[in-house]
């Protein structure tokens, strides 16, 4: 049993930073989820609404920075968490 | 001979070039002085060149440049009416360094965007517009806005996740072209070396850095008309008492 723990203790000294980065990098979940969903309502939107394109693809541009930034943030964590 | 990540950690952060006491010069910041000297230069000769020959049949240069002036200026009036004097050229601006910051990468140099320090800079650039422009034009009413002291957490976390957002977004670009570039740097097999990076670099490079430009100013201008409002409150309540009636020429 000691020697299961100091065995789990020992990989995740040896792993942290690893399975640390992994577990950053599934901020890319939701940053996806909420990407299609914004790129698909503006795909319909444009489709009931042709000529305000210009109007939604503005506002989609700055929705999808919004939505990118916390793909980025986890991106940036599990970088730093590998290389630091 | 290096391992993988290792080849790749010593590109991720930046080296410093230049060190005397407590100042360090890394690569970045020399990029950074390079694009803005270009960017000078640039300005100098249009200005004298192309805008003296200013034409009213434009060829497509003129055209270009008129877009891209009139794209700024124009975004800058519908968010801040009175202001879009002062930011109608700083997103521009803003605009470009951030552009060609990153678009160096192309002439095999380290982005000047990737580095927390430069973003941090254009972040507080940005702060310092939204609360000057705020508080001259609200006055002693802005602190109205502060009275609810979640406002005061707000306020300060616009210029950090500005940085992190441009500082991540390009280190994500930069690092995924290294990666290719010593993958493919080890596979000799009929120039893919020089074929593959070409075909990707415009996706992680020149993507990267006009949607970021571009998020970058419409992000500051979309701060900045939320400064300059108008609190509503007090002036609500005055014009109900003196006339009920006319509520649509209120709003």
């Amino acid at each position: 049993m000691e020697f299961l723990i100091t065995m789990m203790v020992n990989l995740l000294v040896d792993m942290g930073p690893a399975i640390g980065a992994g577990i950053a990098a599934l901020t890319g979940l939701g940053a996806g989820v909420g990407m299609g969903i914004a790129t698909g309502k503006a795909v319909e939107a444009t489709a009931r609404q042709p000529e305000a394109v210009g109007k939604i693809r503005t506002m989609l541009l700055l929705g999808l920075a919004f939505a990118e930034t916390t793909a980025i943030y986890g991106l940036l964590i599990s970088i730093l968490l590998i290389f630091m | 001979m290096l391992s993988l990540s290792e080849e790749l950690q010593e590109k991720v952060f930046p080296k410093n070039v230049i060190e005397f006491g407590p100042f360090a010069v890394n690569d970045s910041v020399i990029s950074g002085f390079i694009v803005v000297a270009a960017l000078l230069l640039a300005a100098l000769i249009l200005r004298l060149t192309v805008i003296r020959r200013w034409k009213t049949t434009p060829t497509g240069g003129q055209m270009f440049l008129e877009w891209l002036v009139s794209f700024f200026d124009k975004s800058a009036d519908e968010m801040t009416e009175k202001y879009s004097g002062l930011m109608g050229p700083y997103t521009l601006g803003a605009a470009a360094y951030i552009c060609c910051g990153v678009l160096i990468e192309l002439f095999g140099l380290r982005p000047a965007i990737a580095d927390v320090c430069a973003c941090l800079a254009l972040a507080l650039c940005s702060f310092l517009f939204i609360h000057t422009l705020g508080f001259v034009k609200n006055k002693y009413r802005r602190l109205l806005h502060y009275v609810n002291p979640i406002n005061i957490i707000t306020d300060l976390a616009v210029p950090v996740s500005m940085t992190f957002r441009l500082f991540g977004s390009i280190l994500s670009g930069m690092v995924i072209m290294d990666l290719i570039y010593i993958v493919v740097g080890k596979i000799w097999y009929l120039g893919i070396p020089v074929v593959i990076p070409a075909v990707l670099t415009p996706i992680f490079t020149l993507f990267h850095a006009l949607i970021q430009s571009y998020v970058f100013a419409s992000l500051s201008l979309t701060f900045v008309s939320e400064a300059i409002e108008t609190p509503p409150r007090k002036e609500k309540r005055r014009k109900r008492k003196a006339d009920p009636s006319p509520v649509q020429s209120a709003q």
